[in-house]
């Protein structure tokens, strides 16, 4: 008797032990497991933003316990503010809506968009994949090999644009206003149509992202002079437009929109979602932008995947958001959205 | 080059790059036929199963779905006066009212193979052109392609009704869509035009609802106010028969598709410009081929060369926007700049390497355009009888049916519920313009041309001044427009003399 209750006892003790043991996947499962995360892009399927939220979603499950499943929906319109309008006031924060939004709308919020129904630093963020650094660039065959030869150009230099609001325009703007760079800059259709423009030498340049600008770089069509604050290693050796310039003002213009070149790909959820979810969701993205698969794949593509915390893009945020309302106002004279 | 040549024949000819061929121009097929489902969003979906596939596999996979896209388009278009791709609305103009006189198997006839003698004719142009492509693409600038855009709306007059103010109507239509497709933000200071406090009209109207309200919303009233089948009350007759007569019809006018043909791959070589313009062009210029004012009245009544040349058009603009793509890396149409993707994804980078280091591939390319679209035309030309029948179907058995593939095709444009507002709103214009008989293609040529036009000039002035205006191709192109705009009234005037 005494021993068969000694044996309960232990089988007892055993049982209740192995309950506290519980495998890791349990842990987190209950919250993703068997469920479905919707990815909102801002933009039509096809473009930069949706290959790279594809590409994403592709490895993505296997670093979030439960694997949940996970859908693209395709939201373009406003250069992305209707996306975002929707994940932040219509999506539920329940960490199943993940917005992939314009990195332009911090500047959007700089110039206080009537239509924008958001706060950018209320979103619960998750991180951004890529920066997106910017180059000046000039047609190979000019002779022009520094910008001080830019400098010294005797003619009107002619740069090609693919949009007014595009990042690549706002970059070449500053750098014809604050460095008094006799720029006049054209604007084609789109970023295939301008760089076709540089191929036909219509005109001499394209400021633009270098990840647009790197096949011709490559092919020694356009030899780089300039970069913006964010750079890839490539062109981590020229100067920086800020250093072009002695205005202080003109310093801090550049480096207000440079801020939204760190910040290149902006993954949020909606106000409000669980720190829990949250967690799970920059764990998962910080891993995912390690992961060899994706980063073969990302090299295919050329299209750099970098995770860059949440932390870090509310910093570049708040920083951009954060001006006095005299270097806002000389921001709005150029920049546009 | 030749034996590139056969090697990208006999690359498609193997057992995977084949088979997934097939896959493609399966998907490609129905693709086309659900209006609103274009083949660029579908190209976009398609990506996700490439990352395993070799070059030599991804490639006939892609293009075989969306070289065939445009040929399977064309059925809609006929059958419901639906357009199934944006690129296939004028071939609506003529071959729906066919459909409604009972002649469905002819229109479908004449549509499949002159789609096929196009496709045939720009993938041959891809092949030819290879040697040539990089010069070709490059001789047109700024100043040249807004002179292009002009061209492109001189057919505005060709297009146009007929009678004492036939030309007045066209042209306010054509400036009515030029109007329309200055919305959203301006191409230089980012300026909003027309927005009315609307993100969604940011980025101005998008084709597929502005095509499917102003072209078949009225046509579905019509089917409801008439109360019969589509093709009436008009014994359809011996469908085959009529697939033949289709068939010899595009024979009869086989320069016509030829040139047609030649319209298009022209337009598709030009990046921006593509199968928008290019099925009006062809159809301004098939309209021209009537030698009587009796047989010009015909077109858009039934007259077959209405179906031929947008037709033909609209496949031969597919291998000639496949030129600028794979040279430069350009996007020859929204849907090739996906395919560009597609490239990067297979370690394929457009440019000098595609047309030495990967010639054959590029040939490849070639094939997969013809054979897709033989395999496509020959399925379709099987089926026909049973596809044709659908226009005998009661219309209050249809009509339900055509409005969800009307609400669904625009909704998929943008995901948003202002492209069902933009539909019905178009679809009340298109009602109106139909009950007073005003011509609908010049609206459209307008709406998809101003804002290419206005970004063009734009570049063109900003980058030479007034100067643009001396260039030798301008001036040319100037004189190739004046000759099409005059071309009409000289005729005319010349038959006139003729017959006193």
């Amino acid at each position: 008797m005494e021993l068969k209750r000694y044996r309960l006892l232990l089988w007892i003790s055993f049982l209740s032990l192995s309950m506290l043991w519980v495998a890791p996947e349990l842990q987190a499962a209950p919250y993703y497991q068997g469920k479905r995360i919707t990815f909102v892009v801002g933009f039509a399927p096809g473009g930069g933003y949706d290959r790279m939220t594809r590409m994403i979603a592709k490895y993505l499950p296997k670093h979030i316990p439960g694997k949940p499943t996970i859908i693209i929906e395709n939201m373009p319109g406003g250069s992305s503010m209707i996306a975002a309008n929707y994940v932040y006031s219509v999506a539920k924060p329940d960490g199943l809506t993940i917005g992939n939004i314009n990195r332009g709308l911090q500047i959007a919020q700089v110039m206080k968009i009537s239509e924008m129904k958001f706060d950018l630093r209320k979103f619960a963020w998750i991180g951004s994949t890529a920066s997106d650094a910017n180059a000046f660039c000039i047609r190979a065959d000019l002779p022009y090999k520094t910008f001080g030869d830019l400098r010294n150009a005797k003619r009107e230099i002619f740069m090609s644009s693919g949009g007014p609001m595009t990042s690549g325009a706002q970059f070449t703007t500053l750098i014809k206003e604050y460095t008094k760079l006799n720029i006049q800059l054209i604007t084609y259709t789109n970023m295939a149509d301008a760089l076709l423009a540089v191929e036909r030498k219509e005109v001499d340049g394209n400021g633009s992202t270098y990840s647009s600008l790197a096949p011709l770089i490559q092919r020694g069509v356009l030899r780089p002079l300039l970069r913006g604050r964010a750079f890839e290693p490539e062109i981590k050796h020229l100067p920086v437009d800020e250093d072009m310039t002695t205005d202080p003002v003109g310093k801090k213009v550049m480096a207000m929109r440079s801020a939204t070149d760190v910040v290149g790909r902006p993954y949020v959820a909606p106000p409000g979602t669980s720190p829990e979810a949250l967690s799970i969701l920059r764990k998962a993205f910080a891993q995912v932008a390690k992961d060899p698969q994706l980063q073969a794949e990302a090299k295919k593509n050329l299209m750099p995947v970098e995770y860059l915390s949440a932390e870090e893009c509310l910093k570049s945020v708040n920083y951009l958001l954060g001006q006095p309302e005299d270097i806002v106002r000389e921001f709005k004279k150029y920049i546009t959205f | 080059m030749f034996d590139a040549f056969i090697q990208g024949l006999m690359i498609n000819l193997q057992f995977k790059p084949f088979i997934f061929m097939l896959i493609g121009s399966a998907i490609g097929f129905w693709v086309g036929i659900l209006p609103g489902l274009g083949g660029g969003a579908t190209l976009a979906l398609m990506m996700s199963f490439i990352y395993t596939m070799t070059p030599q596999e991804a490639m006939p996979f892609l293009l075989g779905m969306y070289s065939v896209v445009a040929t399977t388009g064309d059925i809609t278009s006929v059958l419901f006066g639906i357009p199934g791709e944006a690129t296939t609305t004028a071939t609506i103009v003529d071959g729906y009212p066919m459909a409604k006189k009972g002649e469905a198997g002819r229109a479908l006839g004449a549509v499949l193979m002159s789609s096929l003698i196009g496709a045939i004719f720009g993938a041959a142009l891809l092949a030819l052109s290879i040697p040539i492509v990089r010069p070709l693409v490059l001789a047109f600038g700024s100043p040249e392609m807004f002179m292009l855009t002009l061209l492109g709306l001189t057919c505005i007059s060709t297009l146009s009704g007929r009678g004492k103010r036939g030309l007045l109507q066209g042209l306010l239509g054509g400036g009515f869509g030029f109007i329309c497709s200055m919305i959203g933000q301006d191409s230089q200071a980012g300026v909003l035009r027309f927005t009315f406090g609307q993100l969604y009209l940011w980025g101005g109207l998008s084709t597929i609802p502005v095509m499917v309200g102003l072209f078949a919303i009225p046509e579905i009233v019509n089917l409801a106010v008439s109360g019969t089948a589509i093709a009436g009350d008009v014994p359809l007759g011996k469908l085959g028969k009529g697939v033949r007569q289709g068939i010899k019809d595009t024979f009869q006018n086989f320069w016509l598709v030829v040139r047609c043909s030649l319209i298009g791959s022209f337009f598709g070589i030009l990046p921006g410009v593509g199968g928008g313009v290019s099925q009006w062009v062809a159809y301004a210029h098939a309209t021209q081929s009537a030698k009587t004012d009796e047989e010009r009245a015909g077109f858009g009544k039934g007259d077959v060369r209405g179906v031929l040349g947008p037709g033909a058009s609209n496949n031969s603009k597919e291998g000639g926007a496949l030129i600028p793509t794979i040279a430069f890396g350009v996007p020859g149409g929204p849907g090739m700049a996906i395919l560009l993707g597609a490239f990067f994804v297979m370690g394929l980078v457009p440019g000098p390497e595609m047309l030495t280091k990967h010639l054959a591939l590029t040939y490849s390319m070639v094939w997969t355009i013809v054979i897709a679209n033989i395999i496509a035309v020959t399925v379709c030309l099987l089926f026909i009888d049973r596809i044709a029948k659908l226009t005998t179907i009661r219309g209050n058995l249809m009509i339900p049916f055509l409005l969800f593939l009307c609400f669904i095709g625009a909704f998929s444009s943008n995901n948003h519920y202002g492209d069902l507002i933009v539909l019905m709103v178009f679809g009340v214009i298109g009602c109106i313009l139909m009950r007073y008989d005003w011509p609908r293609p010049p609206f459209i040529l307008g709406f998809v041309l101003g804002r290419f036009a206005e970004i063009n000039l734009f570049a063109a002035t900003l980058r030479y001044k007034a100067h643009w205006l001396y260039r030798p191709k301008v001036m040319i192109i100037l004189l190739i427009t004046v000759a099409f705009a005059l071309a009409p009234y000289i005729l005319k005037k010349r038959r006139l003399s003729n017959e006193e």
